[in-house]
């Protein structure tokens, strides 16, 4: 990769700059370098290259110094990450301590977050589901938010494209719903899952549980190989990064193969101050970087500018990029830049247990998680009290019980022999949430980081929507969990802050109408042609899909847009 | 306790390693640095009794052998919360008493059939406020001792000699295996 030598403006002008390094900024670099760009990627964090910078990934339970728990000193200095599901000893050094970047949570907002390169494509849950037109028609046709301005045919292609080089495991379930993909074979549903499955089927007609599909490689094709990656082994120690690269991350796919086109600059350390826009020319030149070790403030120059910096971050560059020609942020003529913030309901479980198939287990892990339940309320038309729905996520494993009770030898003994429990299942909810005016990020006046750049202010709250669906989902889990026989049903509903479910989605909405949205339909601020966001904030909703999947392809498909559009010299 | 009897102890605690001499030799005893929770060497030593009590050395290594008391000693220092911690030192402060009591002697003079014996009747204790109506909250002394329990039993069933000897973990697993029949497992 291209040593930066700073002093020259000749090396400080690009074609394409991307600000960010993870799920969609990763992409970027791809398509843009592929396409013969000369790509300068931005990331605030420090560099982790594949393999070389998972210090943990091969490490035993017993190496580790408290084998796997987090210090109380960890724990108690970091609030918010420490909510986090995979914020353990083998990988915090992954995640962003709160003292390091503080916010302002004008409303309780968990904000998780991986400045490294690669980002949080390291640490997601690696859930893959493709959107259908039940969730690109939602806001039209429920009357929220503004009307996508693309549908499901825009991106069948594009998401076949990402699928096909990020492997995505899975089964051709044949939902209109949930549309089918370019699949690798799916990991399979267990004993329970499966008969959970069956059931279902025979007592509900569009209610379907399904391996859940995901970016794992169950068998790579040459593709795969090609990029230096390899079969999923099942450990299910992705978050510490795979050795394997059996897993879909920037750093172990988009990020290397951009690199090998010889058209990647990679420049960890960069905070992105501000998109520069050009009065005179009538379009963004460059960004302004502070550089977050020396905080040195460098400009840098392209033709087109990505912006992938993660929701929450897209949205504080554009409010911070201001100009005369945009005073109160980046292509934000309507003031809708920042609002109808939106998120994923993840505040509610149910669990139970099952005599079923005694004799039975399972062998190894699988790294797919279990079952999916695809959205099944008011997918064909409104029938409940609430708008939209969720998704629901099943799973099943067989219990060992141990008898942990006295001292001495037969304590011993009774560690080392388990006696085989139920089978134990459970679901969690994955709602969808309504954007609002109401839920927005905004800049603090006066607070400023290290770095000199403004807090962001996070304002987003759940609705009634939200709790009348929660509602629904316990109830409806419960009947199908009941009528399966499940017992000791368990249901629980925690008040689990907005952002835990790091899907944060929305602020520079797309949209037809430049008054009420921030991009068109390839994703171009309507107001500055040459820059893209292709990130979460894009999002005009957010459905309760696992948003990765759409991204990628979303962004690809902008790339190939913004590169066809620099050749006929539009922008 | 005498200087004797923690002496005698103390070889115990280390037992034959390698570092048994220059720890004999010094009049600071080998403790265990510990920077948030105040346990001196001869409370060190106790707890490492109780984790041998819980996990003697058999046919197979005991909690020494492991290392383990090291690890407890560690774990209860940095991962838990003071509040635990504060209940930790009471509790240990009245389970010296409960010993004493119950036998005119320290713990660590005990033979290993009196040390389980006391352990064992801490544990029925504690078991029944539990089946009474109101739920009475624990006290320091059962709380010191779930304590140092819960975290012997998590050292011990996450050392590597548990987990390549006794119950095999894989790091590399490289299979997923559905409608397994229980019997070609060879340990639960």
């Amino acid at each position: 990769m291209a040593n930066l030598n700073i002093d020259s403006i000749k090396n400080r002008n690009f074609d394409a700059i991307v600000i960010g390094s993870g799920m969609s900024g990763g992409w970027s670099a791809k398509e843009l370098t592929e396409k013969g760009l000369k790509t300068l990627v931005l990331e605030r964090g420090r560099d982790v290259k594949h393999i070389k910078d998972y210090p943990t990934t091969n490490l035993y339970p017993w190496e580790f110094e408290h084998h796997g728990v987090l210090p109380q000193s960890v724990q108690e200095a970091n609030p918010i990450v420490n909510r986090c599901y995979a914020f353990h000893e083998d990988a915090a050094h992954f995640f962003v301590k709160d003292h390091e970047h503080p916010y302002i949570q004008d409303k309780p907002f968990d904000w998780i977050r991986g400045y490294q390169v690669g980002g949080k494509s390291l640490l997601w849950a690696r859930q893959t589901q493709r959107w259908s037109d039940f969730d690109f028609e939602g806001p039209a046709r429920d009357g929220f938010a503004v009307d996508w301005p693309i549908r499901y045919k825009d991106l069948a292609p594009w998401y076949s494209y990402v699928e096909k080089f990020a492997g995505i495991s899975g089964n051709k379930d044949g939902l209109a719903e949930l549309p089918d993909g370019e699949f690798l074979p799916a990991f399979p549903l267990n004993d329970v899952e499966d008969y959970f499955s069956r059931h279902v089927k025979s007592q509900y007609k569009n209610r379907h549980v399904i391996s859940a599909r995901c970016a794992h490689l169950s068998k790579p094709n040459p593709i795969h190989l090609e990029q230096g990656r390899g079969q999923c082994q099942n450990r299910n120690l992705c978050q510490r990064g795979c050795p394997f690269g059996g897993y879909f991350s920037a750093n172990s796919s988009t990020l290397p193969w951009a690199e090998k086109t010889g058209n990647l600059t990679l420049r960890p350390f960069s905070v992105v101050e501000s998109i520069l826009y050009d009065d005179q020319k009538g379009k963004a030149v460059g960004v302004r970087v502070v550089d977050s070790q020396t905080k040195e403030t460098i400009e840098y120059f392209a033709k087109v500018i990505f912006v992938n910096a993660a929701a929450v971050n897209t949205n504080l560059i554009l409010l911070n990029s201001k100009s005369k020609r945009f005073p109160n942020g980046f292509g934000n003529d309507s003031g809708v830049l920042g609002k109808y913030f939106a998120f994923h309901n993840y505040s509610a479980h149910i669990s139970a247990e099952y005599d079923g198939f005694p004799d039975f287990t399972t062998d190894g892990r699988n790294p797919a998680g279990g079952g999916y339940i695809p959205r099944f309320r008011n997918v064909f038309h409104q029938e409940m009290d609430f708008l939209r729905g969720y998704a629901s996520g099943f799973s099943a494993y067989r219990s060992v019980d141990h008898d942990y009770q006295g001292v001495g030898a037969s304590l011993k003994q009774n560690l080392a022999k388990g006696k085989w429990g139920p089978w134990k299942v459970g679901s969690h909810m994955m709602g969808e949430t309504i954007p609002k005016e109401t839920n927005f990020l905004s800049l603090d006046p006066n607070q400023k980081d290290a770095w000199g750049v403004p807090l962001i202010k996070i304002s987003v709250d759940y609705d009634n929507n939200d709790d009348l669906m929660k509602k629904d989902y316990l109830e409806q889990l419960s009947e199908m969990f009941t009528t399966a026989g499940f017992t000791n049903i368990q249901t629980s509903s925690n008040h689990q802050a907005p952002g835990l479910d790091i899907h944060e989605m929305g602020g520079a909405r797309m949209g037809n109408d430049p008054k009420t949205s921030i991009l068109n339909k390839w994703n171009q601020v309507h107001s500055a042609k040459n820059v893209f966001v292709t990130d979460g904030a894009c999002m005009t909703s957010v459905s309760c899909q696992n948003p990765s999947l759409t991204f990628m392809a979303i962004t690809a498909r902008a790339a190939d847009y913004a590169v066809s559009e620099l050749k006929k010299g539009n922008i | 306790m005498n200087r004797r009897s923690l002496i005698k102890n103390l070889v115990w605690l280390i037992g034959a390693s390698a570092f048994a001499p220059s720890c004999l030799n010094s009049s600071n005893q080998k403790t265990i640095g510990l920077k948030n929770i105040a346990l001196e060497t001869d409370d060190q030593i106790l707890i490492s009794e109780i984790c041998e009590t819980l996990i003697p050395k058999t046919d197979t290594p005991g909690a020494k052998d492991l290392n383990l008391p090291e690890f407890v000693l560690k774990m209860l220092d940095e991962t838990l919360p003071k509040s635990d911690q504060k209940n930790i030192i009471l509790g240990l402060k009245d389970f010296k008493a409960f010993v004493l009591k119950k036998s005119g002697k320290s713990y660590t003079d005990l033979e290993p059939k009196e040390k389980e014996a006391i352990l064992l009747e801490l544990e029925t204790k504690r078991n029944k406020p539990a089946a009474a109506e109101k739920p009475i909250p624990e006290s320091p002394l059962s709380l010191f001792y779930s304590a140092i329990k819960s975290q012997t039993l998590f050292a011990y069933t996450t050392s590597q000699y548990f987990m390549t000897k006794v119950n095999i973990y894989e790091l590399v697993p490289g299979r997923y295996k559905v409608h397994f029949p229980i019997k070609n497992l060879k340990t639960v």
